[in-house]
């Protein structure tokens, strides 16, 4: 394949074996391009192709994808984004993360759309790509550095003409901790489910890009009238317009506290004083350590936070983060929380799993089952927001008891036999939105392909809040099952295209089907988008089922089945019934048989 | 028990309570006009008419303005009783028609009137739209009356003109309407009305009416996207899923608007929502608050039985991921959609919004002609999630919510009365359409 016989791609997939020390290319077939668009579906489908699925997911034969969509590197809004596909080392079913920043945008302008991992070095490497070579160099001076030191090395002194992106892990993703990150521009990252440590277990320190590459539109008209349309009403919006830019993700807080869906020390209940949610708002956020907002590539909504804490500067913290290691753990101290986030991103551990594994070790420890003697120098209660910063240390390092909260909360909560403790689902702590408030996102954390993910599980949370005329009933069994597949695949078709979540608050799918048959020249019309996502979402199932797992699995903690928390005056809990009503009707509704299987793909 | 006490069961006053609500709230009367009638057995079993009083606000019924004069003969109940009391009398004296209503259809009667010396004949409306084709059976009489109230010219022509057609118009006064049921004759004169109105707002679009109802008469098929079905009387307040409590007040909710907002006339259109088997169905979309209408529980298999309408519905779900569909009669739009730009032939293929949220909202809006194929339908809800069809209604679809399709039908109008607006003022859509929308 070329560019003129497919348009918006560059037909190239570079593959490296870093047990063989081989560097390859090879055709991306147009099939694989029809059939899955780009990105999530792109990157699925290789993987799938390439793996093992009873693989270790920390040896060789873990292969790792990372891919660009036809979108990357046209001015379609928000276009920056790569998917990367793994096999995660924290749930030991598929990860999926997605990222923004620079990164996969330099990463098409080398030439290529798809990048294929296997192996393993027996030395710290790194690997360097420019449309005119591909290298893999030994990095043992990086060995150790961190996410931000690594970045600055790397970006030094470049070739003349050139301008480098990295993408990197920190020494969590060395010391494979489970759930550590892969960081894109220092502070973006490919966060859940533990890329850092497969990147670690490859001895895979960072990948270099370059490149000035450009993608050929076919169809420049059809294209522009997708892009008009977009720019348009990302223009009126309030989201997209002027929100994010000036309240950050973190201007969620108080709305999510309305709808009663704000976790509370391991989610044993949603209730907050409204003095402590000021403290961690998005608008004192904005009064306190804010210097200014920024964007990824490419993007107008400039939801990112460059802030300072007492000199020292960094990004975010973002909802998830200040939820998870704040309220969830009881701490409502907005800069002890920016600290410990600056320093998950210097490392590379994924925030939302940092804060739930750490809520469940404050709550092993408070009902006495962490002995006092394993705390070390820590006070594990809840609200002691001193510890954070160190326990991010203690976690990458894997030092005392740090080295098991290294493992996740599942695996920590089991270790001390108490696995009821962790707030997970197929051992992916569960992020900053109380399942029991609302059944479509219980089921959609239920049924995420990677484990508790508000993003890959469909981010229907945001239906509730925001969701203007799409608002929906909260606890509806007919409307759940329909409403979360099509939130997902709303979510799959946007990583599949590159794109950020927020645009589809101004906008569904219909500029983007035009922006992408303009570019590509084929019809990607929103009907046959969603063939697509219903595709992916299918491979992606028959991939977890191979690696073992079951119906039993798409279920909640008992906690959620169990424990009621009050919701619009009204006790709520997801009991078992209704979990088994919502999972059946939902793989009914994907086509799948009763134990969620895929009949329509193999 | 004596005559004098009257009274009414509860069931009765709140039914003429919550029909005179509706038809004030849908400008078919003024704040004492107008009259509803039902068959009524007395406690001594009796047969009598329960018919409003003269002169009471049908708005605000109290029990006292139910009066109940004897079907057979003059007694001391037609004092109080509405002075069209011997005209609906006779109207219950046809078979099968237990109620009668007279209602001031505005918009028929200004469509209607006309500047001729009396006495005269005026001519018969023919209505252009499909639910005034198929539920008035094409045709309504018009008559001119010398004393157009309760003269006994009226009880002699009105009631022979109603044996033979759903409702009637007297010139310059209102329309009398039967049924089998209050909420059928309330419906009718909703039909009715919404009739006269998409006449009046085709005329102000210049576009040729009477060309148009030659096409109707010669072959309706081609104008109309299906025949309608009768209208059902139906248990108004069933319920099929009581416990999914949030969804059946979305349901509600959503009725009331529809029929407030004027998106589709009374018990006309239709919602849904779908599970993975079978789908909540609304089969009359536009429910006032206090009336409401059958909500049901469906299969999502087609039934022989099914309804085009609700065929189209199963259609849609079994060939998209769609979540929810709403299709509403939405007279602005059926008018606009025969509209042709001056000097232009070409049948309308899209409605551009020229106000702002409608350009925001849309940017363009596909019209189908009343013949399509299917195919072109699904693609185009697709595209834009909500297509007008010439003679067949705007039909909106949306992945999660009633809300989200609820508001196609809303904004379609607001977006055909300001071009409707705006032509009638004699500027010039297509300077006032955004240039790029030609390309949406």
């Amino acid at each position: 394949m070329n560019i003129s016989s497919f348009p918006g791609y560059h037909g190239k997939i570079l593959q490296i074996d870093l047990s063989k020390a081989n560097i390859s290319e090879k055709p991306l077939m147009p099939g694989v391009a029809e059939e899955y668009l780009g990105g999530r579906g792109m990157a699925t489908r290789l993987f799938f192709d390439e793996i093992d699925p009873i693989c270790d997911p920390l040896e060789a034969d873990n292969v790792i994808v990372i891919a660009t969509s036809p979108l990357i590197g046209t001015h379609a809004p928000t276009a920056c984004r790569g998917h990367m596909v793994f096999k995660s080392p924290l749930t030991g079913i598929i990860g999926s993360p997605n990222c923004g920043g620079s990164w996969a945008h330099a990463f098409k302008s080398s030439g290529y759309d798809v990048l294929v991992i296997k192996g393993k070095s027996s030395e710290p490497v790194m690997i360097d790509i420019s449309p005119e070579q591909v290298k893999i160099i030994p990095q043992a001076k990086l060995w150790g550095l961190d996410a931000h030191e690594t970045t600055d090395r790397l970006t030094a002194d470049p070739e003349k003409g050139k301008e480098y992106r990295i993408l990197c892990i920190g020494p969590a993703g060395e010391n494979l901790v489970r759930f550590s990150s892969v960081m894109n521009d220092k502070n973006r990252a490919y966060g859940r489910g533990g890329p850092g440590a497969v990147f670690g277990s490859k001895k895979l320190k960072a990948i270099r890009v370059s490149g000035r590459r450009k993608i050929f539109v076919k169809d420049e008209e059809r294209y522009k009238s997708g892009l008009d349309q977009s720019q348009y009403l990302m223009r009126s919006a309030p989201i997209t317009k002027r929100l994010m830019r000036e309240l950050g993700t973190l201007g969620l807080i108080k709305l999510i506290d309305i709808i009663e869906m704000l976790p509370h020390r391991n989610f044993q209940d949603n209730l907050h004083r409204d003095d402590d949610l000021d403290k961690i708002s998005g608008e004192t956020l904005r009064k306190t350590i804010l210097e200014k907002a920024s964007a990824c590539y490419g993007c107008s909504i400039a939801c990112q936070r460059r802030t300072n804490v007492g000199g020292k500067k960094g990004e975010g913290p973002e909802y998830e983060t200040v939820v998870m290691t704040g309220p969830n753990c009881g701490i409502y101290d907005l800069n002890a929380i920016a600290r410990a986030h600056y320093r998950c991103n210097e490392l590379g551990l994924d925030t939302i799993s940092f804060g739930g594994t750490l809520a469940c070790a404050m709550e092993l420890s408070e009902k006495g089952y962490i002995p006092k003697k394993d705390w070390g120098q820590m006070n594990l209660s809840f609200g002691n927001g001193d510890i954070l910063e160190k326990m991010v240390d203690l976690i990458t390092a894997r030092k005392g008891l740090g080295d098991i909260l290294a493992e996740g909360s599942y695996r920590l909560a089991e270790h001390f036999q108490h696995p009821e403790y962790s707030m997970s689902i197929k051992k992916m702590e569960i992020p900053a939105y109380d399942p029991r408030a609302s059944f479509t996102q219980a089921l959609g954390y239920m049924t995420s392909p990677t484990g508790a993910c508000h993003l890959r599980g469909g981010y229907a949370v945001s239906l509730a809040f925001f969701g203007g005329t799409k608002e929906i009933p909260r606890f509806s069994l007919l409307q759940s099952p329909i409403a979360i597949r099509n939130m997902q695949n709303l979510g799959i078709i946007q990583d599949s295209l590159g794109i950020c979540r927020f645009t589809g608050f101004a906008f569904s799918t219909e500029p983007w089907a035009r922006m992408a048959s303009g570019i590509t020249g084929r019809n990607f019309s929103t009907a046959r988008m969603e063939e697509i996502a219903n595709r992916i979402a299918s491979l992606e199932r028959i991939f977890n089922i191979k690696t073992g797992i079951g119906a039993d699995e798409d279920t909640l903690p008992m906690r959620f089945q169990q424990e009621s928390i009050i919701v619009g005056e009204k006790e709520t809990r997801i009991p078992e019934e209704t979990i088994v009503k919502m999972r059946k009707d939902y793989y009914q509704a994907r086509g799948w048989d009763e134990q969620g299987v895929p009949r329509n793909l193999q | 028990m004596k005559d004098k006490h009257w009274k009414a069961n509860e069931a009765l006053i709140h039914l003429f309570q919550t029909v005179g609500r509706a038809s004030l709230l849908y400008d078919i009367q003024d704040s004492h006009c107008g009259n509803m009638v039902m068959r009524w057995i007395d406690e001594r079993g009796k047969e009598r008419m329960a018919i409003t009083a003269t002169g009471s606000q049908k708005g605000d019924l109290e029990p006292e303005h139910i009066c109940f004069p004897s079907l057979k003969e003059t007694d001391f109940g037609y004092y109080k009783a509405s002075s069209e009391s011997d005209i609906h009398a006779k109207i219950l004296a046809l078979e099968g028609v237990n109620a009668s209503m007279h209602c001031h259809t505005k918009d028929l009667i200004i469509d209607t009137l006309d500047d001729e010396k009396k006495p005269s004949r005026p001519e018969p409306f023919y209505p252009t739209d499909p639910l005034g084709y198929y539920h008035l059976g094409g045709i309504i009489p018009v008559d001119w009356f010398a004393l157009p109230s309760g003269s006994p010219q009226m009880v002699k022509v009105i009631p022979d003109r109603l044996s033979r057609h759903p409702v009637t118009l007297v010139q310059a006064h209102g329309a009398f309407s039967k049924g089998r049921t209050l909420t059928e004759a309330f419906f009718l004169q909703c039909v009715a009305n919404n009739s006269g109105y998409i006449v009046r707002m085709m005329k102000k679009l210049d576009v040729d009416v009477e060309d148009l109802r030659g096409k109707i008469k010669s072959d309706p098929h081609a104008q109309f996207s299906y025949p309608l079905h009768e209208y059902r009387i139906e248990d108004d307040e069933a319920c099929q899923f009581p416990k999914e409590e949030e969804l059946v007040k979305e349901f509600y909710k959503t009725g009331a608007r529809i029929f407030e907002s004027r998106l589709s006339a009374f018990h006309t259109g239709s919602v849904s929502i779908r599970g993975v088997n079978t789908m909540f169905y609304a089969p009359n979309a536009s429910m006032p608050r206090e009336i409401g209408g059958p909500l049901l529980e469906i299969s999502l298999s087609p039934e022989n039985d099914d309804t085009k309408e609700l065929e189209i519905h199963k259609f849609i779900y079994k060939e998209t991921n769609f979540q929810a569909i709403c299709h509403c009669w939405v007279p602005e739009a059926e008018a606009h959609a025969k509209f042709r730009y001056p000097g232009e032939s070409k049948a309308l293929e899209r409605i551009i919004p020229i106000d702002a949220e409608g350009s925001y909202l849309y940017l363009v809006i596909p019209v189908l002609p009343p013949v399509h194929d299917i195919e072109t339908f699904l693609q185009l809800l697709h595209d834009y999630k909500v297509v007008v069809v010439q003679g067949g209604g705007v039909w909106g679809v949306g992945s999660q919510s009633l809300s989200e399709v609820l508001h196609h039908p809303s904004s379609v109008r607001e977006i055909c009365l300001y071009r409707i607006g705006a032509y009638e003022r004699g500027l010039d859509l297509r300077k006032m359409e955004p240039k790029k929308a030609h390309n949406w």
